[in-house]
């Protein structure tokens, strides 16, 4: 069965076969469809769908809700991810799982509302005082609005941390025609609990890179919470080495596990010497430009990053491997290119392709700016 | 041959000198024109639009900066308090509002707002309530009536999930730094006449250093409300009006003298 939906409607489709049972956001374009959505759909499986009186609130009202169990969703655009950004600290803080959808605009500020843009890509990132690490995975088309959704309720489970999904205004308000058995199932991944009978240390891990399993408010343990540094207990602590346990615990679980986190998509011709790098919407414009360069004559590879952070770099190195050039398209004026830049051998040119004019970088954009018309 | 009778013209209505002369945005029947209108009058009246700086708040009022013929700013979202504080601790001499909606004054700015009237900031706020988000297409607003459908409280406004309608204007009034805290309608000729005197007081009280002035205005959105223009201001005044009564809730008494000038 074919059906008309939007990006919107996919994000929501996805968040309530993960299991998505709380939202909590506040209107914002272009994030708004999913706030509404979610107010209509959750109350008929018995969850909890709240409009608060801004992006600070309905940060905290996830920490909460994700704390005593819920599995938790919200949505909002680069604005609400600045007013995000001191709750998103608390939650990699106090390990809690979330996930953020960031319908992105053109910023800075309140930008362009109805402008699309790849605008947040390091501030997600990099956003939160400390620099400690999230995760953010990014669709490029509906049906990926819906598969990334599931993994990124997948990844904030198994990582307890929250989990950005990097879409944009186009991505999620323009209705694309899908085949319903074309969205790919991933199977739910459960909240890992302390058993009810077993003494529950709440941060306590035999290595850095393992991940505590919680325990619910109003379960079987006495759970605290704190924004602070703390031990494994949970307590505040000045004590240099717990301060360090928990802050390279923070880093390794992530860090050591890129791996479980990447997710790319590479098409590599023999032969290439030009790789085209993109994420989220220009992925479809750089895959159009491959296809008419190979037209033209020209052996080109392509890699889509799905996953842009941790920095899948081992795929990054792989899909480098032979060529003479990497084009980097991307809506911004090079925020990810960084990230392949230091990448790159010496003797590989990297050519970013930006716009910031509120326009789409169009496949004529790539081939014209890596020479290959 | 006819003799020309000579007849004098008296131009009894034009365009404030304080509203800038261009098109704005606003959906027909909306009431912010008519605020824009007799605030501007206001400032022409008091001689201040050269030394009068305008906030503006993110929300149907975005664009308010090119609309009044002053110096201007759009604030971030709720935050014009702020920035206003911000001109008016370094321009004493200088007439600073801020013109807000009630997503912007009511929800995320409720902060800066409270804050700004504890302070006793002499700064005019402008509070353009009409009971929903109009500029992101219709959502619940803290000011949204218990039963009103919105796009985000479909079915009607639901106490138990989201709460009652914040009324601004008494709780405003309640600040010790609040000089002069009114709430006005914009549903008929008669009201918006007297909302103008409100607003001329809330700024002469400014004028006066006497600390915070804010006017709360009952106003129409017919696009978001889906009815006529002329159904929306019959609402608010059979169903606003009864929640949020008009009237001056706080008036120092500093202030009263300004009010009997006129």
């Amino acid at each position: 069965m074919r059906e008309f939906i939007d990006g919107a409607e996919a994000i929501v489709r996805g968040a309530l076969d993960a299991g998505c049972d709380f939202f909590a956001g506040y209107p914002i374009t272009p994030a708004t469809p999913i706030l509404l959505h979610m107010v209509r759909e959750l109350p008929k499986i018995d969850g909890v769908a709240i409009q608060a009186e801004d992006e600070i609130a309905s940060m905290g009202f996830c920490i909460g809700a994700a704390m005593t169990g819920c599995r938790v969703l919200t949505a909002t655009s680069g604005p609400g991810i600045s007013l995000y950004s001191e709750n998103i600290g608390l939650a990699i803080m106090g390990e809690v799982p979330l996930v953020i959808i960031n319908v992105q605009r053109m910023g800075p500020s309140t930008g362009g509302a109805t402008t699309t843009a790849q605008g947040d890509i390091q501030f997600m990132r990099w956003g939160m005082s400390g620099g400690y690490p999230v995760i953010v995975l990014s669709p490029t088309n509906v049906l990926e609005c819906y598969s990334l959704t599931r993994r990124a309720f997948n990844l904030a489970e198994r990582f307890r941390v929250p989990v950005f999904l990097a879409t944009d205004k186009e991505t999620v308000a323009t209705r694309t025609t899908v085949n319903i058995s074309a969205y790919e199932q991933v199977p739910v991944r459960e909240r890992t609990l302390t058993a009810a009978e077993a003494e529950f240390i709440p941060y306590h891990v035999a290595q850095p890179d393992e991940v505590p399993p919680m325990s619910p408010y109003g379960g079987p343990h006495v759970v605290r919470f704190t924004s602070s540094s703390h031990n494994e207990r949970g307590y505040l602590t000045k004590n240099p080495a717990d301060v360090e346990g928990l802050n390279r615990h923070l880093v390794a679980k992530i860090d050591e596990h890129v791996d479980e986190i990447t997710l790319v998509m590479t098409d590599i011709q023999p032969g290439a010497e030009t790789l085209i790098v993109s994420y989220g919407l220009t992925a479809r414009a750089a895959l159009e430009a491959a296809e008419l360069a190979r037209a033209a004559g020209h052996a080109v590879s392509t890699l889509v990053i799905y996953s842009l952070w941790p920095v899948p770099e081992a795929a990054i190195r792989a899909a480098l491997d032979g060529v003479r050039r990497v084009l980097v398209a991307e809506l911004n004026l090079g925020q990810y290119r960084r990230e392949i830049e230091r990448l790159v051998r010496d003797d590989q040119q990297v050519i970013g392709v930006h716009r910031v004019d509120g326009q789409l970088i169009s496949p004529h954009d790539i081939l014209q700016k890596g020479e290959l018309l | 041959m006819t003799s020309a009778v000579m007849v004098e013209e008296k131009v009894v209505y034009e365009r404030p000198e304080s509203l800038a002369d261009v098109a704005t945005h606003y959906c027909p029947g909306c009431t912010h024109g008519i605020a824009h209108r007799i605030v501007a009058e206001v400032l022409d009246e008091l001689g201040v639009r050269d030394r009068t700086i305008g906030v503006s708040p993110v929300g149907c009022a975005v664009l308010a900066y090119k609309y009044f013929n002053t110096d201007g700013a759009e604030a971030a979202h709720g935050r014009a308090p702020a920035m206003a504080t911000g001109i008016k601790r370094v321009m004493p001499d200088h007439v600073v509002f801020t013109y807000q909606g009630d997503g912007d004054l009511a929800a995320i700015g409720i902060a800066e707002i409270i804050h700004a009237a504890t302070r006793g900031e002499n700064i005019t706020t402008i509070f353009v309530n009409n009971a929903i988000y109009g500029m992101t297409g219709g959502q619940m607003a803290p000011t949204t009536l218990i039963g009103q459908e919105t796009t985000s409280s479909p079915g009607g406004r639901s106490q138990t999930l989201t709460g009652f309608p914040v009324r601004m204007a008494e709780l405003m009034a309640g600040i010790t730094g609040s000089a002069y805290i009114a709430r006005r309608s914009l549903h008929n000729v008669k009201e918006i006449n007297t909302a103008k005197r409100a607003i001329k007081t809330a700024f002469l009280a400014q004028l006066n250093g006497l600390g915070f002035s804010m006017v709360e205005l009952l106003s129409t959105c017919p696009t978001n409300w889906k009815v006529s223009p002329a159904e929306a201001l019959a609402w608010v005044e059979s169903d606003m009006v009864p929640y949020y009564p008009l009237g001056d809730y706080k008036v120092a008494e500093e202030v009263k003298p300004l009010m009997k000038r006129r």
